[in-house]
């Protein structure tokens, strides 16, 4: 006996539905948005104040960055410190993590735990850390505090589980077959993470790596309490400029940073391209 | 001096046993396949031999030297794997130049390598392509090339074909059987395809449970079959579960049958088995030496015979006829067979 | 000694000596990373520890010795105990908002045909790629009087004279779901993307209305990662201190702010620490607690 309800109708639902993505949508963006382009706005600003709405448009705030040695300084210390975390992160992240994908060792949960642990704690904490411990500390009259070399090492605390994370999960996509094959045919374990496991997870590496580049460039909890006036990163530098002189060089510092963070992102892109090319013509 | 021996092999993961005292003697230029159902123990061997895998007793010797302490970089074999195992970055000349650069071989030799390995495997012109470009034939040749360029003591091959699709398989099948008849290389071959086996060997070693049961050349083993479990292992069988007393003969509930058997069989419970290429259905049943009366349940047509599907009571077996006579579902018929196509196992 | 049996032991020790390199590997492997690890988190944080039970005296940083007056101060002085309560309310706050809109973003991307997908998880990965002061920054130009927020309204003709919400309890809390909603949408589009969009279509097959499915299908199937996301958020929320103390009024003190105030401005270290060690503690219950669900989770899904 077949269902004689009424034909049921779809309703108001799949329209309300429709609407509230649609405003859903809109405020996601919106909210996400605003900050970017407030600044990116107000760095082409000719006044000297920051106020809206904008009467002038000129390049003048960035002339005026460049041409101070303060903030270049800042800029070139935050590159530096930048690079010199990637190193560290970069190296010891991707060997802890092919130890964990290529060998069976006991007590792997609680090595898993002691890697990662940093990498929730907040800046705070780590950098008070950190300059507790390693403030008074010379190493052949070379003071730790304040050196370019300690907060390199600071911002490896985030960016080495990051690193480890990233490529654990990477080094799990490898065939390993591959790695059994190459030691058939000769190649020593060394040779054989060279030649044929490195290749494989280039495009992991790349990303990790910048991924480190680009927490360290940003970092500035952990800068601010372990640099000093000579080696201030520019993230620091901003901070304390925030309260005292809010001009549009601020908007301009802004500005070179995320260009910096979104240079990296395009050598990601162009690499995976690349990459993409050669193994599916 | 054989190409590799075996003595005594044992290996355990946890407290299950993989391969246990397993032995065999392999000479040079041996097609040898280690065939056996799945976690039978014989691709845990073939990593043993390897070097993938280390064995907790038992030594492993290639052409009189210990390797078993070896790892693989260190031993003269070179593995053809299940999915190929082709490096993606690399071309397929690069691939095959692999194992050539890790043996310091001269640029120009290599490239006369490469060109002769990829020649015999016909996938000449393919150099420069990559393996994502390759289809999975084409990726098991390059496969075989990179490991023969290499002239290992031992070629040992891991289920290579199970990937691939049946008239790949056979066609594959061949081109390894013809590579070594012309280049009578060492094999060890790991299959739990019985056809594969019987057709590419010059002996199979069938494993059951970590063990060898039985090591012969193929028509041995299908004609003289140590053991039941290579019988019901090796070809198609039909078995019939029975309880002797006597001269009665019911099945293993103990209701009687319509079986005739000539041959005697001591009072306890039996396991008839028979190939059904040898049973005889029909008018042919009556000559046999033994006959049973069964209802067909149902047919399938496997294009050059019919294969009849029967039950006796609580006895299910099946036969194959090419015959005129034309048997329907529910009609019963005698199917008989000879003393010397059975095999009985209590 | 037979040669046979010699040739054994040869081998057997070439064995032995094998086995045991493969067995240190890894540890070498992973000797850098647990140098950073212990030696620069691990030690400090221990050393922290030791350090918030010091004496302290104006003049110096510290003075050596052993007492609980710090902690007792935190959990006494007014204004400490005013601090750690606004920031558990603030991240509590925070993180209910960020996870009620982390899941709408998460469930409008999964739902989303491919080619939207990289666009928003772009646009999700913004926030992480900007520093957060550069945040700080753009709110701080966003919320004054002389902001784009007044101007815009002001435009419009919603408002009729300038209005500033900089250093208000409401930017604050707008700056920390802002940093804490990234995190968040990643963490629940993983939960949304292991769930097989068909179990959506067969509850439409057997006759269920949009929100039917999501409360009887959706919810229950996302439930711990909700759980997990609001944990994640919480840790991160109750970790910054510079946005809150940034954006909002100046009588809005956090964990963050405290440390920050007693290291650097008042040079009392063992304060800092003890302060540390809070968070430090409230994060690694929280760190427990997400760990729990999760192989609850496993359990239930595998």
């Amino acid at each position: 006996m077949p269902d004689t309800a009424a034909p049921r109708s779809a309703g108001l639902e799949p329209a309300l539905i429709k609407a509230l993505t649609a405003a859903f949508t809109v405020f996601i963006v919106a909210y996400i948005m605003v900050p970017i382009l407030v600044t990116l706005i107000m760095s082409f600003n000719d006044a000297a104040q920051i106020r809206f709405p904008i009467k002038t448009w000129s390049l003048v705030w960035y002339r005026d960055f460049f041409g101070s040695s303060q903030f270049t300084g800042a800029l070139a210390n935050s590159l530096e410190i930048a690079i010199g975390t990637t190193l560290f992160s970069a190296t010891s992240g991707i060997l802890a993590a092919w130890a964990f994908e290529r060998y069976v060792f006991p007590f792997k949960n609680f090595f898993y735990l002691i890697i990662m642990l940093p990498l929730f704690m907040p800046g705070v904490v780590l950098g008070l850390g950190v300059a507790i411990a390693f403030g008074g500390i010379e190493i052949f009259g070379f003071q730790l505090y304040g050196s370019r070399l300690l907060v390199m090492i600071a911002h490896s605390l985030w960016a080495m589980p990051l690193v480890f994370m990233l490529m654990e999960a990477t080094f799990r996509t490898i065939d390993h077959r591959t790695v059994e094959a190459s030691y058939d045919l000769g190649a020593r374990p060394l040779r054989t993470f060279i030649e044929v496991v490195v290749p494989s997870v280039s495009t992991g590496i790349v990303s990790s790596a910048l991924f480190a580049f680009v927490i360290s460039l940003n970092e500035f909890v952990m800068a601010l309490f372990l640099t000093d006036r000579d080696t201030q990163t520019l993230p620091v530098l901003m901070w304390l400029s925030l309260r005292s002189a809010g001009t549009p060089r601020l908007a301009v510092a802004a500005v070179i940073l995320a260009c910096a963070v979104f240079l990296c992102l395009t050598v990601i892109m162009l690499w995976y391209i690349r990459q993409l090319k050669k193994t599916s013509r | 001096m054989p190409a590799l021996e075996l003595e005594r092999i044992r290996r355990t993961y946890g407290g299950v046993v993989a391969v246990e005292d397993v032995s065999i003697t392999v000479s040079r230029g041996e097609f040898l396949t280690l065939l056996g159902p799945s976690g039978s123990g014989k691709t845990t061997t073939l990593r043993l031999i390897g070097g993938f895998e280390r064995p907790d007793a038992g030594a492993i010797s290639i052409n009189g030297e210990r390797v078993d302490h070896l790892p693989p970089y260190a031993r003269d074999t070179a593995t053809i794997f299940q999915s190929g195992a082709l490096f993606p970055h690399m071309t397929v000349a690069e691939n095959v130049a692999y194992g050539l650069r890790m043996r310091g071989v001269a640029p120009a030799e290599m490239a006369a390598r490469i060109k002769r390995a990829l020649d015999i495997v016909r996938l000449t012109g393919f150099e420069d392509r990559y393996p994502a470009q390759l289809s999975g034939g084409q990726k098991q040749r390059v496969a075989l090339a990179r490991s023969l360029a290499v002239r290992p003591a031992i070629l040992l091959f891991d289920e290579p074909l199970s990937a691939l699709d049946l008239s790949l398989r056979l066609q594959l099948r061949g081109e390894i059987k013809r590579l070594h008849d012309e280049l009578g290389f060492t094999a060890i071959y790991v299959t739990h395809d019985q056809g594969e086996a019987m057709a590419m060997s010059s002996r199979v070693a069938v494993m059951n449970k970590g063990k060898i049961a039985q090591i012969d050349t193929p028509t041995r083993l299908f004609h003289e079959p140590a053991s039941e479990f290579v019988f019901t292992f090796i070809g198609e069988s039909c078995c019939l579960p029975v309880k002797a007393n006597g001269a009665k003969i019911c099945d293993v509930a103990g209701t009687a049958i319509d079986l005739r058997l000539t041959r005697k069989l001591k009072a306890g419970d039996w396991r008839l088995y028979v190939r059904p290429s040898r049973l005889k259905i029909g008018k042919q049943a009556e000559k046999c030496d033994n006959r049973i009366t069964a209802e067909i349940a149902f047919t399938e047509f496997l294009g050059d015979f019919w294969r009849h599907h029967l039950k006796a009571g609580a006895l299910e077996l099946f036969c194959d006829y090419t015959g005129p006579e034309n048997f329907k579902p529910g009609q019963k018929a005698p199917v008989g067979w000879n003393n010397a196509d059975m095999s009985v196992f209590q | 000694m037979t040669a046979a049996t010699l040739a054994d032991d040869v081998y057997a020790a070439a064995a032995r000596r094998a086995r045991r390199t493969e067995k240190l590997m890894p540890f070498a492997l992973m000797s850098p990373a647990l140098v950073i690890a212990i030696v620069f988190f691990g030690i400090p944080t221990l050393l922290m520890l030791r350090m918030s039970f010091n004496e302290h005296v104006p003049q110096r940083l510290y003075v050596p010795g052993f007492t609980f007056s710090h902690y007792a101060q935190l959990l006494s002085e007014e204004r400490f105990v005013t601090a750690i309560w606004t920031t558990v309310k603030l991240s509590l706050l925070a993180s209910c908002a960020t996870v009620l809109i982390g899941y709408g973003f998460a469930m409008l991307v999964w739902l989303k045909p491919a080619r939207w997908r990289l666009a928003f998880i772009g646009l999700a990965l913004t926030p992480l790629l900007i520093s957060e002061i550069s945040i700080i920054f753009g709110w701080w130009m966003f919320f004054p009087k002389n902001g784009l927020l007044s101007y815009a309204l002001l435009s419009v003709g919603l408002i009729s004279d300038k209005i500033s919400l900089m250093y208000t309890e409401f930017a604050a809390f707008v700056g920390l779901v802002y940093i804490t909603l990234p995190f968040c949408f990643f963490i629940l589009l993983s939960i949304f993307d292991a769930i097989d969009k068909r179990l959506i279509e067969a509850s439409g097959d057997l006759g269920a209305r949009p929100f039917t499915t999501f409360y009887e299908i959706l919810l229950p199937l996302t439930r711990t990662g909700i759980l997990v996301a609001f944990a994640q958020s919480f840790i991160w929320a109750m970790g910054t201190y510079a946005t809150p103390s940034a954006l909002g009024p100046d009588t809005l003190w956090t964990i963050g702010y405290l440390i920050q105030e007693q290291m650097m401005g008042k040079s009392n270290w063992p304060l800092a620490s003890a302060f540390s060690m809070i968070l430090v503690v409230l994060v690694a219950v929280v760190i427990l607690f997400v760990r729990s669900l999760n192989t609850e989770r496993t359990r239930f899904h595998a």
